[in-house]
C-alpha cells in the first residue's frame, strides 16, 4: 500500500510537470511584411446601405439601400483585370435600360469626370426608356488605375438614386483601391475566345426577333417589339466557370426586374428543371408587376450559359411560347 | 527491519529520512520497468505499420498509455484481436524510471569515492531519460521552404494549423491575428482586441475530403451551415476523416466559423489547409482558388482568411543563393544536397553559409537541415529544429562515461596494488 501511495504522489506531480511543460495556447497577433498579391478593395458602407452577401457573383462586392419598405436598389463593385473599353460595360446595362448600343464616340456625350479624395471617377447616368411607371436608373461610376478597371453600378429607382448621391459620393471616396498581380474576383467581361471554345453554339430564333450586331459580351443579341413601343431584349451569354452560382446569377436578374432578391429555399418558386441540348438545365420565370424575366442556366464542362429574355411583362407572356422555342433548338455543337 | 551490516552509517541514516521512497527503488521494479519497455518497443514497431511513425510515437510513446490490438494475422488473432490490450505509454514508464532510479540513489546507492562511479553512471542515465522527456515537450520541428533567388522570414510547423485573418490594406506591412489549432480545436467564441470581428468556432476537423457539388444540390455536413466565402460559392461538402499520421499522409484540416460584428452574425464561412500549401487551391480548381484568402471587409479594410500551417515568424531572414544535387554515378540516388543561403538578421548584419547533409546552419538556438530539394522548381526545404534541451544527452553520456572510466580504474588499481603487495610477500 505504501509503495503504490509513494508512487501515485510522485507520478502525478510528474504528470504536472510534463503538463506544464506545453505552451499556453492562444491566438497571436504581429504585423509582418505585406506578402499580398491579389487586387485590394475595401470600403466604408454608408449607415443606410446594407450588404448582399448571397447576390456576389462576379462582384467584389454587393449592397442594397436599407428603406421602410425592404432592401431596395442595388449598388456593386465589380473590378475589370485591365482597362476595358467603356462602352463595352455601359452596354451591360444600355440594352435592359432601352438604350442603343453606344460606341466609342457616342458614349462621349454621357461621360461626367469627379473628382473624389484626388481620384477622378467616371460616372454615367443611365434613365429607364422602357418602363413607364416606376421608372429606373442606373449610376455608373469607373475608376481605373494601375492597368485596372472598377466598375460601381447603382441600379435603383430614380428617385432612390437621386436620395442617395451623397451616400454614393461619400462611398466612392472611402474605396480604396490597388490592383494586385492576381485577380481579385471577376472576370474580364468578354468570352472565351472560338478557338477555346472549339466549337459554336446554333439557335433558331423567330423571325420577327430582331437580330442585333453581337457584343464581346454577348454572343446571341436580339430585340422583340411590340405594337405598342414595348420591347424585349433577348442575349446568349457565356463565361467560364460558375459566375458566382444560380442563387447569385438569379438575385441579379430579379434587381434588374425590379424584384427583391431571394434565398436558397425561394429559389423553387422562380426555377424549375428543364433538359437543353439533352442535358439538366435550369427554367427561371420571374415576373414583376410590368416587367418579366424568362433564363435559362446551362452549366456545361466548366462553362456556365446564359439565355435570357427580359422586359414589358405582357409582351413576354406573348413570346413565351417562342422563347421555349428557342431553348429547343440550343444547340452547343459539341455533338 | 534491520538495515544489512555491509550498510554505512550515512546511507542508513538516509533511509531512515527517506523511507516512504525504499519502495518505489527496488531493483525488481527497474526490471520491470524495463521489461515492459521493451515490450512498449515491440509493440509500437508492430503499430508503426498501421499508423505510421508519427502515430506510433504520438500514441505509445507520447502518452501515459496506449491501447493496443492483437494483430489478426498472428496465432488466434481472429479470437485475441478485438480484445483492447492497455499498453505502458513512453512518458508512463520514462517517468517511473526516473522516479525508480533517483530513489535507488538516495536509499540504496553508497556515497562514497569507492562507488562514484556507480553513482555518475546511474546520474547520467537519469539525465539522459529527462533530456529526452524534456526534447519532447520543448522541442519544436518546422520546415522553411524557400525559392531560388527568394527571401523568407517564417517557418511552417510540419503538424497543426492555425486559422489565420490577414489585413492587407496597407501596401508595406500586414496585421495577422492567428488562432492556433488547440484553441480551433475547442470550439467557442475567441475575440482578439486588434480584430473587428468575434470568430466562433464551429467545427474543426484535422481532415476531410471535399467536393464541389452542383449548384442546384445543397451540401450537408459541416458546411451545411455555411453562407459565405468560397465554401458557399462553390458549393464545397466537406466530409471529415480520421488524421492520417503516416509518413506520406496528406491531410486537409478544415474548420467553420461564424464572424460576429457585437452580436450581429456576419455569416458562416469555412475554410480548408491544403497540406503542400493554400497556394496549391488555385491549381486544383480556379473556383476554390480563394481558399488560400477568403476576403473579408470591415471598416474600410480588406481581411483575408485561411487556414493554413502554424506559421512562426523569425526576427531574421533566409534568402536562398543557389542549390546543387549530386548523385552516385550511374544512379538516381542522391549523395549530395547542398544549400548556399545568405541569412539576414535585423540589424542589418549578414552571413552566407552552406547548408548540406550532416552541415546544418544553426542560428539563435534554431537548428536548420537540408530537408528537401527541388533542383527542377528551384527551390529547397530545411528542416528547422529548436531544442532548448540538445546539451543534455551530450553531458549524459560524457557522465557515464566518466562513470565507467572511474569504475574500471577504480578496480584495476586495486587489483593492481593486490596484485602488487601478493607479489611482494610472495618474494
Amino acid at each position: 500500500m505504501k509503495f503504490f501511495s509513494s508512487f501515485l504522489i510522485l507520478f502525478a506531480a510528474m504528470a504536472l510537470f510534463i503538463g506544464s511543460c506545453g505552451e499556453n495556447e492562444k491566438a497571436r497577433s504581429y504585423l509582418t511584411k505585406n506578402e499580398y498579391e491579389g487586387a485590394v478593395a475595401a470600403w466604408k458602407l454608408p449607415e443606410d446601405w446594407g450588404e448582399n452577401p448571397s447576390a456576389l457573383g462576379i462582384m467584389a462586392g454587393s449592397f442594397h439601400v436599407k428603406t421602410a419598405e425592404g432592401p431596395m436598389g442595388r449598388i456593386g463593385v465589380m473590378p475589370f483585370r485591365e482597362s476595358v473599353d467603356i462602352s463595352t460595360i455601359i452596354n451591360m446595362f444600355a440594352a435592359e435600360l432601352g438604350h442603343p448600343d453606344y460606341n466609342q464616340t457616342s458614349i462621349l456625350s454621357l461621360i461626367q469626370e469627379i473628382r473624389l479624395e484626388n481620384r477622378s471617377f467616371e460616372l454615367v447616368r443611365l434613365e429607364d426608356k422602357k418602363a413607364n411607371t416606376e421608372p429606373r436608373s442606373a449610376l455608373l461610376a469607373l475608376y481605373r488605375a494601375e492597368g485596372q478597371t472598377w466598375l460601381f453600378p447603382f441600379v435603383a429607382s430614380r428617385k432612390l438614386i437621386d436620395e442617395q448621391l451623397e451616400n454614393f459620393h461619400a462611398f466612392l471616396s472611402s474605396t480604396i483601391l490597388r490592383s494586385g498581380s492576381t485577380p481579385l474576383r471577376a472576370i474580364n467581361p468578354s468570352p472565351v475566345p472560338p478557338s477555346t471554345l472549339g466549337h459554336q453554339p446554333t439557335w433558331e430564333a423567330p423571325d420577327h426577333w430582331q437580330r442585333k450586331p453581337t457584343t464581346s459580351i454577348r454572343m446571341g443579341n436580339y430585340v422583340v417589339s411590340g405594337e405598342s413601343g414595348e420591347s424585349l431584349d433577348f442575349s446568349i451569354t457565356s463565361f467560364p466557370g460558375d459566375v458566382g452560382g444560380i442563387l447569385a446569377n438569379v438575385n441579379r436578374w430579379l434587381g434588374q426586374v425590379g424584384m427583391d432578391a431571394t434565398d436558397e429555399s425561394g429559389l423553387s418558386r422562380y426555377m424549375s428543371d428543364r433538359m437543353i441540348d439533352e442535358k439538366p438545365a435550369k427554367l427561371v420565370i420571374a415576373e414583376s408587376n410590368d416587367q418579366a424575366l424568362y433564363a435559362a442556366i446551362l452549366f456545361h464542362e466548366g462553362r456556365s450559359w446564359f439565355l435570357k429574355l427580359m422586359g414589358d411583362r405582357n409582351l413576354a407572356r406573348s413570346e413565351k411560347k417562342n422563347f421555349i422555342g428557342l431553348l429547343d433548338s440550343f444547340c452547343l455543337g459539341d455533338h | 527491519m534491520a538495515e544489512p551490516k555491509y550498510f554505512s552509517s550515512s546511507l542508513i541514516q538516509r533511509r531512515k529520512n527517506f523511507a516512504w521512497l525504499i519502495p518505489l527503488a527496488d531493483l525488481r521494479l527497474t526490471l520491470t520497468l524495463l521489461s515492459l519497455s521493451m515490450v512498449l518497443i515491440f509493440v509500437a514497431t508492430l503499430e508503426q505499420v498501421r499508423v505510421g511513425i508519427r502515430g506510433a510515437q504520438s500514441e505509445f510513446f507520447e502518452s501515459f498509455y496506449g491501447i493496443w490490438h492483437y494483430p489478426e494475422q498472428f496465432w488466434w488473432g481472429e479470437f485475441l484481436h478485438p480484445l483492447p490490450i492497455p499498453i505502458p505509454g513512453g512518458y508512463l514508464l520514462g517517468g517511473s524510471l526516473i522516479i525508480n532510479l533517483l530513489a535507488a540513489f538516495l536509499t540504496r546507492f553508497q556515497w562514497t569515492g569507492k562507488k562514484m562511479g556507480i553513482q555518475l553512471i546511474h546520474f547520467g542515465i537519469i539525465l539522459l531519460l529527462v533530456g529526452q522527456l524534456a526534447t519532447q515537450a520543448l522541442q519544436e520541428e518546422s520546415r522553411m521552404l524557400i525559392n531560388k533567388g527568394g527571401t523568407v522570414n517564417y517557418l511552417e510547423r510540419f503538424h497543426g494549423v492555425e486559422l489565420a485573418f490577414i489585413e492587407v490594406t496597407n501596401p508595406n506591412s500586414s496585421r495577422v491575428v492567428a488562432f492556433p489549432q488547440k484553441l480551433l480545436q475547442q470550439d467557442g467564441l475567441h475575440y482578439f482586441p486588434d480584430l473587428p470581428f468575434k470568430v466562433r468556432v464551429l467545427q474543426f476537423g484535422p481532415n476531410c475530403d471535399f467536393k464541389a457539388l452542383p449548384p442546384a444540390i445543397r451540401a450537408t455536413g459541416p458546411s451545411e451551415s455555411v453562407n459565405r466565402g468560397v465554401a458557399q460559392s462553390a458549393n464545397l461538402q466537406i466530409i471529415p476523416k480520421p488524421e492520417d499520421f503516416s509518413s506520406e499522409g496528406m491531410n486537409f484540416a478544415y474548420v467553420v466559423f461564424e464572424l460576429l460584428d457585437g452580436a450581429h452574425s456576419m455569416g458562416v464561412w469555412a475554410a480548408i489547409s491544403h497540406p503542400a500549401g493554400n497556394h496549391f487551391w488555385a491549381q486544383i480548381d480556379p473556383s476554390i482558388a480563394d481558399l488560400a484568402f477568403q476576403p473579408i471587409r470591415k471598416n474600410g479594410e480588406l481581411w483575408g482568411v485561411s487556414l493554413r500551417a502554424e506559421r512562426e515568424y523569425l526576427p531574421y531572414s533566409i534568402e536562398l543563393l543557389g542549390i546543387s544535387n549530386e548523385f552516385y554515378q550511374g544512379t538516381d540516388i542522391p549523395y549530395n544536397f547542398e544549400s548556399e543561403v545568405l541569412l539576414r538578421t535585423d540589424d542589418n548584419q549578414s552571413r552566407r553559409a552552406l547548408v548540406y547533409m550532416n552541415t546544418p546552419l544553426r542560428h539563435e538556438g534554431k537548428t536548420f537541415y537540408q530537408y528537401q530539394m527541388n533542383k527542377a522548381a528551384d527551390y529547397t526545404v530545411f528542416q528547422v529544429v529548436r531544442n532548448p534541451s540538445w546539451l543534455i544527452p551530450y553531458l549524459a553520456c560524457i557522465l557515464v562515461s566518466i562513470g565507467l572510466l572511474w569504475q574500471f580504474s577504480f578496480h584495476l588499481a586495486r587489483f593492481l596494488s593486490r596484485n602488487a603487495s601478493s607479489n611482494h610477500r610472495t618474494a
